[in-house]
Parts: C-alpha cells; structure tokens; sequence
C-alpha cells in the first residue's frame, strides 16, 4: 500500500507542473458538458416551413394560422423560389403548398388536399413533421366542422413522469456527464502512460521493487481523484443549468462514478501500454471512448434500436450503464434495487480493465 | 518559382519518407472510415419501436379486452406483462421494466355502455423527451383508429355543426382538408444517410486536426524543428510541405468514405461531384490549419493532443452532425456559425442528398475556404514566430 501511495505521490508532483494540462483537465469538461447537453435534441422546435398560398382567402389563410399557432413551425417567406429550390437550398425544412381553389373545395364538399414538402434528408426529423402536420390538420378539420366530430368514447389522461414537461435537456445533460467522466480520465490514463514508454522512464518502474499491480494502482489512483474533482464540478454545473437534483440516495451515484472512473482510467492506461505511443493511444481514447460511448451508449439513441449484431459493443462500454445509474439517481430518483445490475456491470468492467493493464505489466520488462 | 518548387519537393519528400516509417499511423488514418461508418450507420437509429407497455386491467372485461387488442396491434407497443395493482406498475416503470403503462379503471366497461367518455391513464417515463413524444403520438393515433371503428356501443353522433355557408341555404356535407406529406430526397425514409452523411465529416476533419498536430509538435519535441529552421526554406513553403501529405491522406479517408457509404448503404451522389472534393479540400485544410495553430501554441505533444480533445468534441457537437442545428437553443445556434465543420456538413448533405443549387452551397463553400485561409495564416504567423 506504501509504494502504491509513493506511486500516486510522483504521478501527482509530475500533473502539479503542467500548468495547462491542470487547467484543461479541470474547465474542459465543464465546458463540454454546457455544450453536449445543450445542443443536441432530437425534438422539433420552430422548425422553418415555407409557405405558398395559391387561394389567400379566409379559410386557407386560418388554415395557415392553425400551423402558425403550433410550436413546432415557423414560417418562413419563400423569397419568391420553387418550393424545390429553396428546400434543396436549407430555406426551410417543408414547404406547405395550398392549392388554388381551397376554401371553395371545402364548401362544395369535395375534400381539398394541401401538400407539404419535407425535406427527408433527416429522416426522423421528417417523420415526425409529417405526423404533426396530420395532427394539426385534423384539428383543423374539426375546428371549422369539416370533418364530423370523433365518435370519442376512451379519453386518455396522460401522465409524464419524471419530466413533466418533456424537456430534452435533461436527458442529454445526464448523458453529457457519463461522457465527460469517461473522455477525460480515460485521455489522462493514457497520456500518462505511454509518455512513460515514450521518455523511456518505464525502465525505472521495471527497474523498482513495485509489482505490476502496484504500479497501474498508484498510478491510476491520482487520474480516479481528478476524475472525482471533475465529477463535482460537472454536477455543480448539472444542478444550475440541466435541473439536476441530488439524488435521496446518492451512494448509488458515487459508488457508480468511482467503478466508472476506474474503468476510464484503466481503459485509457491500457490503450497506453499497447500503443506506447502518446498520439496512438490518444487516437484510441479518440474511438473508444469518445466515439463509441458518444453514439452507442444511449447517450443519443435507444441501445434496443441498435441492430442485435452489433448491440454486445454497447455492453461492453461502461458509459452504457453509467448513463442508466445517473440517469436512475438523478432523474428517477430511486435507489440500489434499479441501479444494482448496471453497478455491478461497471464493478466487472473496471476490474477486466484493472486485470488487462497487470497482465500487461506482469513481466516488468521490456518487450521482446 | 523553381527554387520554390525545388525546396518544397525535397522538404515535402521527406514529410512522406517519415510519414511512410509510421505505418500504424497510416493504418490508424484509413482504417476508422470504413469501420467506423459502418458500425454507426447501422447502429444509428432514432427510431422508436417495440415500446413496452405494461397493463393494469381493473375492469376485466370484454370492452376493456378490446380496448388492449385495438391498442397493441400494431408493431409500436409489446405489452410485456399484465399486473393487478396499479402499485406493481409503477414499481415496474420505475425499475425500468416498462416504457409506460395504461390503467384502465374498473368503471370502463360500465362507462362505454351508457355512452359516456372513459378515461384511461397513460403513464410514461419521460426522461428521454423525445421517446415519450413519440409515444404520445403513437398511442394517440390508435386511441383515434380504436375510437372510430368502436362498433359495440350506442353513440350519440352530434349533428355537423354549421360552417360558413349561409344559413339559408342547405349546406352540403364540407369536404374535409386532408394534408399529403411527401418526403423529398429520401422517399424511403433511410435514417443512415443522414448519419452516414455527418460521420462521414466528423472523421475526416477530426483526423486532419489530430494528425497535423501531432506531425507539427513532433519536431518540436525531438529537437529537430532546430534543423528545419536552418534551412533555406521559408516558413510558407516548410508549412506547406508539412501539411501536403496529410492533406492527401485526409482526402483518402474522405474518398474512401464516401465509397463505402454509397457502397454499403446506397447513399446517393445527386450533386456534382468536384463540389464535394473541393468543400473536402477546404474543410482538410481548415482541420489542418487547427491543428498547426494549437501545435505552436503548446509547449508537448501531450499538452497539444489535450488541446485538440478539447477543440475537437466542441466543434462535432456544434456541427449539427448528429442533431439539427434548428433543434439547439438560439446561442449555441449562432455560435455554431463560427464552426467549420458545421459548412462541410451542409454542403456534403446538400451535394448527396439534396443536389442542392450553387446558389445555395457557394456561401458556406466561401465560408469553409475562409476558414481555412484564415486558420492557416495564423498558424504560419505563430510558425514564423518561433
């Protein structure tokens, strides 16, 4: 235990020199974590729609306030393009097109059809313009008695829980923070260790009474403790702009965070043994934690959409199941009985990890 | 010119000699594009389905039966158990067995057959807001499929209320509006090219900024940046010759993205072509140029890959490579004018997907090669400065 903790003390006076590395370390995931949880969002909002009114009377100018009065759309002025020019040139996302003769067709009886472009290069986005679109019409519809009211006998009172008021911010805020305590520690781990073998210091390891277990200890020891600083702080930053509260049980959370941030560490010192190189092993951090965790984790969408072949890839990154812990004690608020299997996960992860780097290190020598 | 020439040929040359020395590096640059893009253009999907839906049936009968069947027959919802009490279900929900769960109260038989509206509460888990939107609308939908085709009951129809025809006359029965949505570009609704088309320009960029750093910072780190600056070469022409192989190489991993792409998911090449090479060009440059300017601005290597973790992630997130611009709040959005990478994901999506007019792709084109120009003459400046 004394050499593990003579090991944390030097990897901790060569982090206290590097002045930037310090500062970097402390305010770059802060930062990132306002920007990861703050700009994305699979929700539509004032969504540009153009608009061509062919009958401008009444009915078809009320029939364009109905889809003014949603929050989804804002309309836009065609400029005096095609509806397929200025789509294909980003004016807006749909054009809504109201044919000639509107308002009389809707008296007469004979149902008029309006169309709406949408531009499907964002297929999901598409999707549910299109949906909402349909809904607005029926309300329409229903509204100037065009249509003959539903037979409605089953009301369903719906119930949001957890986020009322269906804020995306809060999902990705919670994400945001399982992806800045898995890029940060992990990217230190790494550096740290391939710079040993890069300045050829490795041989004073190989060359102490430290075991390989010993060394990956001290060393990580230092890279979990700046990884529970940034922790704090991302919470902090959490708590004042994505709603985050401190969970009734936060044991759950920290023990979680801890086993995550051994993971990190352990994944990044790992990629640093096998690479030696600083700039390989960064490029490795780059895919593996920052990539894959960004887009398979459930961070951004559902693991169950991925296709079953490649799913067991999301098992095996520990953001997946951090995620769900911060997820369950922030949002859910509920404790060990949810969160148990995901730690355990995470406990098996760190210490394949842990197991890896001392396999790697067993020798104490150089390789052949 | 041909001094010019001469020095940069034989300084160029040995950016490829040592660049060739480093084969994993070369393999770390052309191997992620075709795995990586593969991987997420098939793992990618927003796309909701298979929600699980809990059911809690208080009132066991034919109507409430029926009601279920109507609501589950389609391929959104999988009820995955049937429970009692309303308590077991929420414990569910809560440990993340269910999406959402219905209660359908005991009077709901009783309800329907006088005629009266039923309530049935719905309770979803709204963390991800966008699942729980979706599921609105699908449950939605099929209460309105269900509530139409409700055949067993005696419905009271309303008479059509009056319109806007005079009162005098008859009116006929009014045609309702009905609203034909039709998906340009992507009829089939294919969600891989979108992300497809974004990854594509992550890779590429994120790759010039690294590797340009690293090629740049290495000379300093070595000591040899001491021999390059005694030569007669001057810092335009030894900036050039540094970048021009990794320049090449990024235009590989694009080319090779691209071709894997349409290749494997089918990704359409509407526009022209040269539009696309030429805004990858501009964007390798404009990476390049990022990496070269944080390389003279830090001391290691170390402090210069941190420097561009810290840049890079910024840039992908503000891009609206994975998310649409118009969803973020109005300040990330005009922040995100500032991010090159955010005209690269245009133009690319407006040259495969759209074909979208020159009019239309010409300003963030001007806008990329602005970026570069200007990236790089900061870094020849903070180059010359040392």
């Amino acid at each position: 235990m004394k050499k593990v903790l003579a090991q944390a003390m030097k990897e901790f006076r060569l982090f206290r020199r590097d002045r930037l590395l310090i500062f970097l370390a402390v305010f770059m995931p802060v930062v990132l974590l306002l920007l990861a949880g703050g700009t994305q969002s699979l929700r539509l909002r004032n969504v540009p729609i153009l608009v061509y009114d062919f009958d401008n009377t009444p009915l078809s100018r009320s029939y364009l306030e109905t889809y003014g009065a949603a929050l989804t759309f804002r309309m836009v002025s065609n400029e005096g393009q095609s509806p397929e020019r200025a789509l294909a040139s980003g004016i807006g996302r749909a054009a809504l097109i109201i044919p000639q003769n509107f308002e009389r067709d809707a008296h007469r009886g004979v149902g008029p059809t309006v169309q709406l472009l949408i531009d499907a290069s964002d297929s999901n986005s598409a999707t549910g313009l299109g949906n909402m679109a349909a809904a607005i019409n029926g309300s329409f519809d229903q509204r100037y008695g065009l249509a003959p009211p539903p037979k409605q006998t089953v009301r369903l009172q719906q119930r949001l829980w957890f986020n009322p008021g269906l804020v995306s911010r809060i999902y990705f805020g919670t994400g945001g923070l399982g992806m800045m305590l898995i890029i940060f520690p992990a990217l230190l781990g790494a550096l740290a260790t391939a710079k040993e073998y890069e300045m050829g210091t490795i041989i004073q390891a190989y060359a102490s009474s430290l075991t390989g277990a010993q060394w990956v200890l001290g060393k990580a020891l230092l890279y979990i403790a700046i990884g529970l600083v940034e922790f704090f702080l991302c919470f902090a930053v959490g708590t004042i702009f994505f709603n985050f509260h401190i969970p009734t049980d936060p044991t759950v959370l920290l023990v979680a965070t801890i086993l995550y941030l051994m993971a990190g560490v352990f994944f990044g010192m790992m990629l640093g043994n096998a690479t030696g190189t600083q700039s390989a092993a960064i490029q490795g951090v780059q895919m593996g934690s920052f990539l894959l965790s960004l887009l398979l984790s459930g961070y951004l969408f559902a693991i169950a959409n991925i296709p079953v072949q490649i799913r067991w890839f999301s098992y095996l990154l520990p953001a997946t199941f951090y995620v769900q812990v911060v997820r369950n004690s922030v949002l859910r608020n509920v404790g060990w009985g949810t969160s148990l299997l995901p730690v355990l996960a995470l406990t098996v992860l760190a210490f394949s990890f842990y197991f890896i780097n001392v396999l790697q290190m067993r020798k104490m020598q150089f390789k052949a | 010119m041909n001094a010019f020439f001469r020095r940069y040929l034989a300084l160029a040359t040995k950016e490829v000699q040592q660049l060739r020395r480093n084969r994993g590096l070369v393999i770390q640059l052309l191997l992620p594009p075709t795995i990586v893009l593969v991987i997420f253009g098939f793992a990618l999907n927003p796309k909701v389905r298979n929600l699980r839906l809990g059911i809690v049936d208080e009132s066991l009968t034919y109507e409430s039966r029926d009601f279920i069947n109507s609501l589950t027959e389609n391929v959104n919802f999988n009820v995955t158990e049937v429970y009692t009490r309303p308590e077991e279900a929420e414990a569910a929900l809560n440990n993340l067995n269910l999406d959402l769960f219905l209660d359908i109260p005991t009077d709901f038989a009783r309800s329907l057959r006088r005629g009266e509206t039923a309530d049935v509460q719905v309770v979803i888990d709204a963390v991800d807001a966008n699942t729980a939107q979706i599921a609105q609308g699908y449950l939605g939908k099929a209460l309105e499929d269900y509530n139409s085709s409700a055949s067993i009951l005696p419905v009271a129809y309303s008479a059509p209320r009056p319109t806007l025809n005079r009162a005098a006359h008859p009116a006929p029965p009014p045609g309702a509006v009905d609203v034909r949505p039709a998906y340009l570009y992507n009829p089939g609704l294919v969600t891989t090219w979108y992300y497809v088309t974004g990854i594509m320009s992550i890779i590429m960029f994120i790759n010039a900024s690294l590797v340009a750093s690293a090629l740049a910072v290495k000379e300093k780190e070595t000591g040899t940046i001491e021999q390059l600056m005694m030569t007669p070469a001057q810092t335009s022409e030894m900036l050039l010759a540094k970048t021009s192989p990794a320049f090449v190489l990024m235009m590989a991993v694009l080319v090779i993205a691209l071709i894997t792409s349409v290749v494997v998911f089918g990704l359409p090449v509407r526009g022209a072509l040269w539009l696309f090479l030429l805004a990858g060009a501009c964007a390798a440059l404009a990476g390049i140029g990022i990496g070269v300017m944080i390389a003279t601005v830090s001391k290691s290597q170390q402090q210069a890959q941190l420097l561009t973790f810290f840049v890079n992630p910024c840039i992908t997130l503000l891009s609206g490579a994975t998310s649409p611009i118009d969803n973020m709040p109005e300040f990330f959005q005009k922040l995100s004018y500032l991010d090159p990478l955010r005209y690269l994901v245009t133009i690319i999506r407006g040259v495969t997907l759209k074909s979208a007019p020159w009019s239309a792709l010409w300003p963030n084109l001007a806008a990329l090669a602005g970026c570069a120009i200007l990236l790089f003459s900061i870094s020849a400046w903070r180059f010359r400065k040392q």
